[in-house]
């Protein structure tokens, strides 16, 4: 018997061309029109350890995405690598969520397509950052989470190992499945799609549902739903301030350390 | 009318810009000055499905057309334009094969060739010229099951590598076309030419001696080779050029357009000056018309259109996109002054790529004289 993986993709700005991203002042949100969207990038990793997933123990692999019509793009990119099916969510009650609200419509979602025994995120986003939606996903689902996950090992008997990833080293975890892994971009190197994989794209399942298909209450989904609120946004200016030591060699070093120790750097 | 790409082809062009970025541009500029060719790529183009596109399935390739390849070529050849030409040159032998041969050589020759565990090379050209089809010498004569050839062949890119080519020989007072693989006894590839672009692609001249070859490696008909091989070389050739061509101009605007928008001069970058934006901004017209006028030729390929019926357009397409590619490359090198010269910087090696391509698979002049010829019939 195979396992049922899910992979949560978000669609973010591409980071080549963050110059051009703004922000809206009032509302506080990354203003997309006109930037060039792509899958996040660790989530083409979570991606491609469910695709080795499926390809060690066998299994289907769906993605799922929560975003306006364009990100179905995302999920086509996802079929054309190897996912079997894209689910996409898609409904004005989802705009303006805050990284719980999306982990509850991604939760409905997935009480709707049934049991996964397998859930990969991407550790991040690179538009927000915030490492949430994942550990909050799993809570709500109430299955076992692991975040910076950087090695998966299929031990058998529904049991995994995986090595997470610390600042100062790493940290074996055992777990039973179900469970929910969130992937770092050392994990492995994403694949790319074939001219082939491409051309079946068109012929895989793509399901879209609204907040109503999924039964999200709507007072918990999008901007309803977000406990987060914006209160400002600013842009963060940084420089590098100079200055120049005379005297000798000894002297410039010493009054350099000095100077440094005053400043608090050492 | 909708000119926007399905989304199997923006998903081909994506796929290519990250194959092209990430495994390509890193050793582009250094195979091209050492005058070496990205050989472990061509099997990995082979995975991606990139070499077979206008090959059937049934013979290993993935039949997405015409418009597919010249996507996948100019992506390409945005930044290693030598793996560009690779696959205008390897098609040629491919089409010829699936279109002419006969379903042994299909079977036999195509599918290892779309993975890309083999290479081909396609040759008309002798010491005469390419331009003068019917003025070719090599000559293959009749011997029981056999033909022996005799002559000699110039300026045809990849023999040396070649495991198959496929050349164009007298047949009596007609032509032929013929395979040739490597290792037959009197096949003799006799030189590297040297070429100031697509360095990295070797460009041979090779001899046939009393060269044997069986019946069965003829391709199609006897005596019909003129019409197989100008309908290859027009079909995939030519469009090929095209699609190199566009992507060396792209390159260019590319690396024209970064270099201005860092390089400081009086204070502030030099695409704030009109004198750069001018230059770039018919950079940006003409890709752009180029480009389009490329898509067209290959969409109607696609749609069952022959290279006879798309005489002009194959023509207009090659000859307007390797005109675009030497203009783009000459302003990129101005607007870059001595850094566009280098040859640590790659817009050079793009200048000498364009060069090269105004001679590939029929001359400029060719490409005029086809368009010409019919507005004023």
């Amino acid at each position: 018997m195979g396992l049922d993986i899910l992979v949560c993709i978000k669609q973010v700005p591409d980071p080549d061309h963050f110059s051009e991203v703004r922000l809206d002042a009032r509302t506080g949100r990354i203003v997309r029109e006109g930037i060039p969207a792509i899958i996040n990038p660790l989530d083409r990793n979570a991606l491609e350890e469910a695709l080795r997933a499926k390809a060690k123990v066998s299994g289907k692999v769906t993605a799922i995405s929560m975003g306006p019509p364009q990100a179905r793009k995302a999920l086509e990119e996802a079929l054309a690598v190897g996912a079997d099916r894209g689910v996409l969510l898609c409904d004005t009650a989802f705009a303006g969520a805050d990284t719980l609200a999306t982990a509850t419509a991604l939760f409905c979602a997935v009480r709707k397509l049934g049991r996964f025994d397998l859930i990969f995120c991407g550790n991040e986003t690179v538009d927000s950052g915030t490492a949430q939606v994942g550990p909050q996903l799993s809570e709500l689902l109430d299955i076992a989470q692991v975040s910076g996950v950087r090695e998966v090992s299929y031990t058998g008997d529904n049991t995994l190992e995986v090595k997470r990833v610390l600042e100062h080293g790493y940290m074996r975890v055992r777990l039973k499945l179900p469970a929910l892994l969130c992937v770092t971009k050392d994990t492995n190197q994403p694949r790319l799609p074939t001219v082939q994989s491409i051309m079946e794209v068109a012929g895989k399942e793509m399901i879209t549902w609204t907040a109503t298909d999924i039964g999200a209450p709507r007072e918990h989904v999008g901007l309803k739903g977000s406990p987060t609120c914006a209160v400002g946004v600013y842009e963060s200016k940084s420089g590098r301030r100079r200055e120049i030591m005379q005297g000798s060699t000894e002297e410039k070093v010493r009054r350099a350390v000095t100077r440094l120790r005053e400043l608090g750097a050492i | 009318m909708d000119f926007s790409l399905s989304r199997e082809h923006e998903m081909l062009r994506d796929m290519v810009k990250e194959f092209a970025d990430k495994e390509l541009a890193p050793r582009a500029l250094e195979l091209d000055n050492k005058r070496e060719f990205f050989w472990e790529q061509v099997r990995r183009s082979g995975e991606l499905g990139l070499i077979g596109v206008i090959n059937s399935k049934e013979y290993g390739g993935t039949a997405m057309g015409h418009l597919a390849r010249m996507i996948l070529i100019e992506e390409i050849s945005r930044v290693y334009p030598p793996m560009g030409f690779f696959h205008q040159t390897g098609n040629l032998f491919m089409y010829a094969v699936e279109t002419f041969g006969s379903d042994k050589q299909k079977k036999k020759y195509l599918p290892a060739l779309c993975k890309g565990e083999k290479v081909s090379a396609f040759a008309l050209t002798e010491a005469s010229g390419g331009s003068d089809a019917a003025g070719l010498q090599t000559e293959a004569t009749g011997d029981g099951d056999y033909y022996v050839v005799n002559g000699r062949k110039m300026w045809i890119t990849g023999v040396e590598p070649a495991d198959f080519v496929g050349f164009v020989s007298k047949t009596g007072d007609k032509f032929s076309v013929f395979i040739v693989e490597k290792g037959t006894p009197g096949f003799e590839v006799t030189r590297r030419e040297e070429t100031i672009g697509l360095r990295s692609l070797p460009v041979n001249e090779f001899a046939l001696t009393n060269c044997r070859l069986p019946k069965e490696n003829l391709i199609g008909e006897e005596g019909r080779g003129l019409v197989c091989a100008l309908t290859t070389i027009a079909t995939i050739g030519r469009t090929g050029a095209a699609g190199v061509a566009l992507g060396v101009a792209r390159g260019c605007y590319e690396a024209a357009l970064k270099f201005a928008r860092e390089r400081v001069l009086y204070g502030k970058p030099i695409a704030g000056l009109q004198a750069i934006q001018f230059m770039l901004a018919d950079m940006n017209v003409e890709i752009e018309a180029a480009k389009w006028l490329c898509y067209n030729t290959a969409w109607q390929l696609d749609q069952g259109k022959t290279s006879r019926d798309l005489a002009v357009d194959i023509a207009r397409c090659k000859l307007y996109a390797v005109d675009v590619a030497n203009r783009c490359a000459y302003r990129a090198v101005d607007i870059m002054g001595a850094y566009g010269l280098s040859p640590e910087y790659r817009v050079i090696g793009l200048l000498r790529d364009a060069l090269e391509l105004g001679v590939a698979a029929g001359s400029q002049e060719i490409m005029r004289v086809t368009i010409g010829a019919t507005i004023t019939r």
